[in-house]
């Protein structure tokens, strides 16, 4: 694909993908709460993006204005990045080159950078802590969070997204390495701040390192927000599910149907698990997943041997 | 000129667009509205957001003593541009004398709020505009290019503001300690709440209440029930309703907005006959791990019955005072409190569920019999009695003992747990004006 063509394909994916996952979310919530008869689950999430598109910004006492604007699109861009290395069908990506599973985990790891200065720029106190939350959460989580991706290439023998896809055609990883999913998914909750690991735009914190911001910044926070979810849930399918990886049905079709799975997941978890205390998730992350994790990547390399 | 036609077209694209989705209302609620907001936020055509830059509308809802409303012009310029101020069931605002009047109920309200919306988003209405200067405090340059540096950097008070002071830190570290307000009127805290904490990162260093906001006192069915016999079942019910709603704010403040949604809509139809819902309701937070896995890991937050010996509070550290256990009434209904042990967080989440059940029970069993009308009721907060501040009133007294020490989520876990009413000492009066 040449840059353009690139550019587009990638935000259409994004903005199409951020769509269906928020309708996902609102049809869970109105399930959860027992909000029967409800039928603009489809119409919701633009009318919340026109109104936010009407809305004027906000400004704080002397905040770090060009980092308060570019984190939200520092965020978009992580997710784009990260959606780019994922092949969304054989021979269809716009960069996976031979190294696509590490390009994804350095955009997904920045994503901490990028919330850290959300919340500090806004010079005011809960996106403050929301910041701090973060850097706590993403570095316990970062460790695990790689080497359980990282393991997928070992099959693969290779750091490529679309070889390891393909060396899953006899047997999905999933099967070939049962922690990894488990320790993947858990972690993106983290990166993808979601569910029991929405720390930094918590509720407690009154939205966190949104609570000063209005109008577009908070849409493109929003939308960046599910983009990266989506980016980690397209991952989550391309390295434990077999990717495009399918019979009957169109590879782009089956890796539609696994991303948006594994996002149900996640989202799922989000309505129905309370949000962890920022200790629980750091004794997590360091004392559960970082020795499951490398048990994980043992096991793998003595079986690929 | 066909640029400007493009922008007006797009401008009421989007305005139509955004009139199908709710409005969101950043509430500045008096203790009189609270359940009305509530209600309120059930309605599909609003929601109820925690910080005022989420909000298109700013509500100022129920009936407040006299003066100013702590905080409220500051509130109302961080609403973002195009905002409006509604009043509702309330006198004109003296610091915003434009806000729109409405009385009655939330029907009406949402009616009306419908209507005032979609007329500022088509331009026909005027957007509000800021009530205070958008200027510093205090005049300050430092004496860098960048009006950074120079002798009030250090210890000085630049903008008005101190500058952190240092402070010995859990491990012994010497760090910076933030003086910051947070309240009355903010999503993670009960409305009516101000604290002024001192921060170390995330740590709470040291904790005061800040002023009490002056209301009109709620009139409920338990405190009709201090001067008349009141039905066992309509209080036991109200009961449980009471609960349900203070569950449905901790389930929200705890990142479980959807199952918070479904506490309080069984709260506002509750009848006897719902127990089997409730109790599903309560197996899905138990199984959410909000108990165990949340508000059970947190190290303090302990009220022991010296402090509160009444109500849920006093109940779950072992107390076993209740008012019920002398009503002849619910001497009939063989009621027996439940009781509690620990008097920490979970226990106070764990007495307030099983008392719903309990409460449910009651109403279900209750048939015509009436109790209390004596001059004291046990009330979903512990004990009231005629002409004296409630007994939960203490509690905010011990807010800085309970708080010191806990990080900062873990703090507001423990302030939701407590149920508190932060306006129950403020000056207040009743309809008729005699003063309690």
């Amino acid at each position: 694909m040449n840059a353009l063509a690139s550019v587009v394909f990638v935000a259409l994916v994004l903005l199409v993908a951020t769509y269906l996952v928020a309708v996902i979310d609102a049809t869970i919530m109105i399930r959860v709460s027992r909000g029967r008869g409800y039928t603009g689950v489809w119409m919701d999430p633009i009318a919340r993006a026109a109104r936010l598109m009407m809305q004027r910004g906000s400004r704080t006492e002397r905040p770090d204005l060009q980092v308060w604007f570019l984190a939200p699109a520092l965020l978009a861009g992580l997710g784009a990045v990260a959606l780019a290395s994922i092949p969304v069908a054989a021979a269809v990506h716009v960069a996976d080159n031979g190294a696509g599973i590490v390009l994804f985990g350095a955009a997904m790891l920045q994503v901490m950078v990028a919330v850290f200065l959300h919340g500090w720029a806004a010079n005011s106190v809960f996106p403050m802590l929301g910041a701090f939350r973060m850097a706590a959460a993403g570095m316990s989580m970062s460790i695990p969070f790689s080497l359980a991706l990282i393991t997928t290439a070992l099959p693969a023998e290779s750091l490529s997204v679309g070889a390891i896809i393909v060396s899953q055609e006899g047997l999905w990883n999933v099967v070939r390495q049962p922690l990894g999913l488990p320790v993947y998914l858990i972690t993106a909750l983290a990166f993808s701040f979601w569910g029991p690991m929405q720390l930094p735009d918590a509720a407690d914190l009154a939205g966190g390192t949104t609570a000063e911001i209005s109008g577009v910044a908070l849409l493109v926070w929003r939308v960046a927000r599910i983009g990266v979810l989506v980016a980690l849930s397209a991952m989550g399918a391309a390295a434990f599910l077999g990717g495009y990886l399918g019979p009957v049905l169109p590879g782009w079709l089956w890796m539609m149907v696994k991303t948006a799975g594994l996002a149900t997941v996640m989202v799922w978890s989000g309505h129905h698990f309370a949000r962890m205390r920022i200790e629980s998730v750091v004794f997590l992350g360091w004392t559960l997943l970082l020795p499951i994790a490398l048990v994980d990547v043992f096991l793998s390399g003595a079986l690929t041997l | 000129m066909a640029r400007a036609r493009v922008f007006v077209g797009l401008k009421e694209t989007l305005g139509r667009l955004a009139r199908s989705g709710p409005i969101p209302v950043f509430a500045v609620t008096a203790a009189d509205a609270i359940n009305a907001v509530r209600d309120l936020g059930l309605r599909r055509e609003v929601e109820i957001v925690a910080t005022p830059r989420h909000a298109s509308v700013l509500l100022v809802a129920g009936r407040f003593g006299e003066g100013p409303i702590a905080g409220l012009s500051q509130i109302h310029d961080q609403l973002p541009l195009p905002r409006l101020t509604v009043r509702w069931n309330g006198e004109v605002l003296a610091e915003i004398p434009q806000a729109r009047l409405v009385a009655g109920d939330v029907v009406e309200l949402v009616d009306r709020l419908l209507a005032l919306d979609a007329e500022i988003l088509a331009g026909a209405l005027a957007s509000e505009s800021p009530l205070l200067p958008d200027v510093d405090a205090v005049e300050w340059r430092g004496v860098g290019p960048y009006g950074h540096g120079g002798s009030g950097m250090t210890g000085g008070t630049p903008f008005g503001r101190p500058l952190a002071d240092r402070a010995p830190d859990r491990d012994g570290l010497e760090l910076d300690q933030l003086p910051v307000s947070v309240g009355p009127w903010v999503g993670a805290l009960p409305a009516g709440l101000e604290l002024h904490v001192k921060l170390q990162g995330d740590l709470i260093q040291g904790v005061e209440v800040g002023p009490k906001v002056a209301v009109m006192a709620p009139v409920d069915a338990f405190v009709r029930a201090l001067d008349v016999p009141t039905p066992v079942k309509l209080l036991e019910v109200e009961r449980a309703r009471h609960h349900l709603r203070w569950l449905a704010d901790v389930l929200v403040v705890h990142g479980l907005s959807a199952l918070g949604l479904w506490a309080l809509r069984l709260a506002h139809d509750l009848s006897p006959s719902d127990r089997s819902e409730v109790e599903r309701l309560l197996s899905a937070v138990r199984k959410s791990g909000v108990i165990k896995l949340v508000v059970g890991r947190i190290r303090g937050g302990v009220v022991s019955p010296g402090v509160v010996g009444t109500g849920p509070i006093g109940r779950a550290a072992g107390s076993g005072d209740d008012a019920r256990l002398d009503d002849q009434s619910y001497q009939e209904l063989q009621f027996q409190p439940v009781i509690g042990e620990t008097g920490d967080t979970a226990a106070r989440w764990n007495q307030r569920m099983a008392e719903v059940v309990q409460s449910l029970d009651l109403a279900a069993r209750a048939e015509e019999r009436t109790a209390f009308g004596s001059g004291c009721v046990e009330g979903p907060r512990g004990l009231i009695v005629s002409k004296q501040p409630p007994a939960s009133a203490s509690l905010l007294e011990v807010l800085p003992t309970l708080l010191t020490g806990l990080e900062w989520g873990d703090a507001v876990s423990v302030v939701w747990s407590l149920d508190l009413d932060a306006f129950a000492t403020s000056v207040v009066l009743l309809p008729s004006g005699t003063e309690t």
